[in-house]
């Protein structure tokens, strides 16, 4: 039977008396195998193309993940090449550096030589000698910032001599020779610190503003402070040194270290017994100890000590192996207190040495145990520990360009060390944590990426955008969401037909309108506008519906004669006029208003009452976005309340439900999965939409919900911020964690408003 | 196999069984006249557009009995129902002239509120439509409209509704589960008790068991039997063995014509016209 069907009519008794007008078995034997290839074709077509989607999909979140990913990479270090000290060997090394290209270290060493070397194998390329006088010896050194490449040396008759390491660049036979040299700033002779002529226990250096200032403490316990400025002759090449000199008040206890900051505003003075003292010296004249506190535990003492890149955060570290940042922090009456902000993972040898990094707020830890400790300070990141050597690391050299170190162990010999630290400052803790940033009052969230000088800590938290980006959201669904879903409603249920298929269809197009007309129309039109119409927008908030509904009510109480003029299902065109009146009245009444209840501005006002306003703020936003939003919330939800079976509603209503009973009772619960996606849908559009909120935000990463205030979104400061930056960086790869974020964030809401529609798909097959 | 052959057997059956209905019955002939009136249809026209749909129907339903509509599809039969709660509103389209009167008044007037309309006369859809809640909540719903709060009272008319529609006991302890998981059979049983918790006057059923098995439509039909004690009731079906077996009155309708109206037996068993004779044998067509 099912044979004879498949392969020809006629052949079986049953149809033999009629002429079969079908084609031969054998002509529909070759339609059907085209048939089914026709069929595989479209299958594996349409297969293929869905697959394609997914892979397309999934290679974005792939590619966004390669970006970030180095971020996720461990620090390392691995030795590279290890040499006796290279000249004057059986003098202490006092500093150790090297030079941009990590070609060449120096060591200067307790006997005032400065030995140039090359970093693969120890070889000197120079060594120069301090013009040190005769019969006087080194008794202190100091090192500014590295960027800086100061050293000073502090001598035994009170003078000092302040010294800059240098490399001149050349290319013989087109290959870079680098030619290392000592320069004196501030001349070949010795700069007199102290006019007693007492020897120079402890020495600090810095270049700053107001020129270089050297901090001492002589033999005889004076803390002496001197302001040097130097300026060259360009014609004679001859230096004029001009000196301003102040006696600090003594410290207490024995000094082991100080500090002088590059703003020349404090003196740091460890002691030996585990405090340190702050210095007021921003009025030399009246420097006085400001404050004074314990930074080690009770017992132990201070064992290394530095500035963080800004002279800002000190870093100390103990003979318990503590290893702790502190700066000054202001409290209410405007003084300035030694503040612990973070203390890192500790070694479990005394601290030996510490060096800061050149650019970044990293510095590098070695302990007396020969453990090497890779810390980042904003981060709060112990980014490696690694025993390097047996006995204590007694020198750490850090490259400008944090590729390459130099260790020197306890004996006599340097470590040529390979460094990969690229990504310090991304932790989840600086992306999402409060944060304590330099010089602030207390932690907090802040996205600020980049500033106008080198020592500026860079502040990665997402909190200010990701909130930003929420807000924005949040307005603009707030605004849309209603009209959204009412318009939804009464197009699919209460207008009619003819109306519907071009309401609906021109809602939709909206979509297509370029988000950037919406955002230049709202930045430069619609911003200036609701900021000198304040009134206007708030009464039109408070009387459109207001009309609205007193125009429905209305038109219900007129006389035939008059509604039959409107067809059946076309009432709502008497809105329009309503809207368009009340819109202008609004807007005309707008200054007068102002004038009678807000002193002539609402904005003005506002900002008397103690409320921020800015010209490009959420309200905006809210309105602009809200416009790109709506087709999208309309079009899905018009689709559920449509969709909701006839017999549902034909159900309700001949229960004897009103209309609007049986849209609340009946066809509001049946379509809320699909509203509710259609809302869902809607905030993954405003959430991942950039060009309005550039243009209409300020762009201010700001966190607070103040309608009146402007906010940075995710997305916004990816367009704004990735053009400027280093490909590579970490602030680049943290732009694109960001992407990864606001990529998971929409395909987490889109994915649930998907879901949500399947169930209601099903749910509906089941009515 | 054959078709044809298929076809002629059936019909004879149902005029057999028509038949056999009538002559093993006690049932008396029953004379409109005696009647209390619930319903009269006064010249009725009802155009879709252009099209007339129904064609100046006259006819008096009796309280308190069952009246069904037969016919052909397309006849206009459901229209016409749909006529007596004023469902046609709701096509854009739909207009009509002549007047039906509800215990005297015209439905049709302007000053009538359709939902009062629709409580008092209630409906039955062909399909099964709960609404997507509880089995409580549908029958609770027409209730709420009304604006009843007190759970009490709720609680009381479910129970009772749900009993007159035989459904409580097989529905009592899962009453707050939603109405889906009810066969259709349940579902429509449930549809009826929504329908009649509102106290309506007259109830509508459209081909109410047309999308249900034998079992499911005998236990509908038994509830129509026990229905009519309290409610006027109008039924549109196919099946003329349901028509001559639950209901007291029946007319035959055909292209928007109301051929033939009268006592289901005097129709079944002696056709008047040549027209009802041949759908009721099965020679129409």
């Amino acid at each position: 039977m099912t044979d004879a069907f498949i392969t020809a009519p006629g052949k079986d008794g049953r149809s033999s008396d009629l002429t079969t007008l079908l084609p031969s078995g054998e002509k529909r034997a070759r339609l059907r195998k085209w048939r089914y290839f026709k069929d595989g074709v479209s299958r594996y077509g349409v297969g293929a193309g869905g697959i394609g989607v997914v892979f397309a999909l999934g290679l974005i979140f792939v590619y966004l993940f390669y970006e970030v990913f180095p971020l996720l990479v461990p620090a390392d270090v691995s030795v590279e090449s290890s040499y006796q000290l290279p000249g004057d060997a059986d003098a202490n090394t006092l500093f150790l550096t090297l030079e941009r290209y990590q070609e060449l270290g120096v060591r200067f060493s307790d006997r005032g030589i400065a030995t140039f070397f090359e970093t693969g194998d120890g070889r000197i390329r120079n060594q120069v000698a301090m013009p040190i006088p005769e019969g006087v010896a080194v008794t202190s050194f100091a090192h500014g910032e590295a960027r800086q490449r100061l050293i000073a040396y502090g001598l035994s008759d009170g003078s000092a001599i302040v010294g800059r390491h240098a490399y001149d660049l050349s290319y013989p036979d087109d290959m870079r020779y680098i030619a290392p040299k000592v320069e004196f700033p501030l001349g070949d002779e010795p700069v007199m610190v102290d006019p007693q002529g007492r020897a120079l226990t402890q020495i600090a250096l810095q270049d700053g503003p107001q020129g270089y200032v050297i901090a001492a403490l002589t033999e005889d316990n004076r803390l002496l402070m001197s302001r040097v400025r130097s300026t060259t002759n360009l014609f004679t090449g001859a230096v004029d040194v001009r000196r301003d000199s102040f006696q600090l008040p003594s410290p207490p206890g024995n000094t082991r270290q100080i500090l002088v900051s590059g703003d020349h505003r404090s003196v740091f003075v460890a002691d030996d017994l585990g405090q340190l003292h702050y210095y007021d010296i921003s009025v030399p004249a009246n420097a006085r100890l400001a404050d004074s506190g314990r930074v080690v535990p009770e017992g132990h003492q201070i064992t290394a000590m530095d500035f963080l890149v800004g002279t800002l955060s000190i870093i100390v570290g103990g003979s318990d192996g503590s290893v702790s940042q502190w700066f000054l922090v202001r409290d209410e009456q405007n003084r300035h207190h030694l503040t612990l902000v973070r203390e890192f993972e500790p070694h479990a040898a005394p601290i030996t040495a510490i060096a800061t990094e050149l650019a970044r707020k990293g510095f590098y830890v070695g302990d007396a145990s020969g453990v090497l400790g890779i810390h980042y300070a904003t981060s709060h990141r112990t980014l490696l520990k690694r025993h390097l050597t047996d006995g204590p690391i007694r020198g750490i050299g850090l490259s400008p360009v944090n590729r390459a170190m130099l260790i020197e162990d306890d004996s006599g010999r340097l470590l040529h060390m390979n460094l990969r630290n690229p990504h310090p400052q991304a932790s989840l803790q600086a992306l999402w944590g409060r944060v304590w940033y330099e010089g602030r009052s207390e932690k907090d969230y802040i996205w600020q990426s980049s500033g106008a000088t080198d020592d500026f800590e860079p502040k990665f938290s997402l909190i200010p955008v990701t909130l930003g980006t929420l807000k924005a959201a949040f307005f603009a669904m707030l605004f849309a969401t209603p009209l959204a879903i009412m318009g939804a409603i009464y197009t699919a249920y209460f207008m009619q037909r003819h109306l519907r298929t071009v309401v609906k269809p021109t809602v939709e197009i909206m979509e297509a309108l370029p988000t950037v007309i919406l955002g230049f129309l709202a930045g430069l039109w619609l911003a200036p506008f609701i900021e000198s119409h304040l009134p206007a927008v708030f009464s039109i908030l408070i009387l459109m519906p207001l009309a609205m509904l007193v125009a429905g009510f209305a038109w219900t109480r007129m006389p035939m004669v008059v509604r039959q003029y409107v067809p059946l299902g076309m009432e709502i065109l008497v809105l329009v006029p309503v809207i368009l009146l009340v819109a202008w009245l609004s807007i005309a009444a707008s200054p007068l208003v102002e004038v009678m209840f807000f002193d002539g501005s609402m904005r003005q006002w506002l900002t008397e009452v103690g409320i921020t306003y800015d010209q490009r703020n959420a309200l905006v936003v809210g309105i602009a976005m809200g416009f790109a939003v709506i087709p999208t919330i309309f079009s899905i939800a018009e689709d559920a309340v449509f969709n909701v079976p006839k017999h549902l509603t034909q159900g309700s209503l001949a229960l004897g439900a009103t209309p609007w009973q049986t849209v609340v009772g009946v066809v509001l619960p049946t379509a809320s999965p699909g509203i509710f996606a259609a809302v869902m849908m809607g905030f993954g559009r405003a959430v991942g939409e950039t060009m309005i909120v550039l243009m209409a935000t300020g762009n201010s990463p700001v966190i607070n919900f103040n309608i009146f205030e402007g906010m940075r979104t995710l997305s916004a400061n990816i367009a704004v911020e990735l053009t400027e930056t280093a490909v590579g960086s970490t602030h680049y790869r943290i732009l694109f964690f960001s992407a990864l974020v606001l990529l998971i964030l929409t395909f987490v809401v889109n994915t649930a408003a998907e879901i949500i529609r399947q169930r209601l798909r099903q749910r509906y097959s089941n009515l | 196999m054959d078709g044809m052959t298929t076809m002629t057997e059936q019909n004879t059956m149902t005029h057999g069984v028509t038949a056999g209905l009538f002559e093993n019955s006690e049932r008396k002939r029953l004379r409109l006249a005696d009647e209390t009136i619930a319903l009269e249809v006064q010249n009725l026209n009802l155009y879709y557009g252009d099209a007339q749909a129904l064609k100046s129907i006259s006819m008096k339903v009796a309280a308190k009995r069952v009246t069904a509509f037969i016919g052909p599809s397309g006849c206009g039969k459901s229209t016409l129902l749909r006529c007596f709660n004023r469902m046609n509103d709701l096509v854009d389209a739909c207009r009509i002239d002549g007047r039906i009167l509800l215990e005297g008044a015209d439905i049709y007037e302007r000053k009538v509120d359709v939902a009062e309309l629709r409580r008092r006369v209630g409906m039955v859809f062909q399909k099964p439509n709960p609404f997507p809640k509880s089995i409580y909540e549908n029958v609770a719903y027409g209730l709420r409209l009304q604006g009843v709060r007190d759970r009490k009272v709720l609680d009381e008319v479910v129970e009772r509704s749900l009993r007159s529609a035989a459904l409580w006991d097989e529905v009592k302890d899962r009453l707050h589960q939603n109405a889906f998981g009810l066969s259709g059979g349940q579902q429509q049983r449930l549809v009826i008790a929504r329908a009649i918790a509102i106290e309506p006057e007259v109830i509508l059923l459209d081909e109410p068991a047309s999308a249900l098995d034998p079992i499911s439509t005998a236990k509908i039909e038994e509830l129509i039997y026990e229905l009519k004690e309290d409610y006027t009731i109008l039924i549109v079906t196919h099946n003329m063995q349901q028509a001559a077996r639950v209901s007291d009155y029946t007319a035959y309708m055909y292209l928007g014509e109301m051929i033939e109206y009268g006592d289901t037996m005097t129709l079944f068993t002696n056709p008047k016209k040549k027209a009802t004779e041949d759908y009721i044998t099965g020679r129409y067509g």
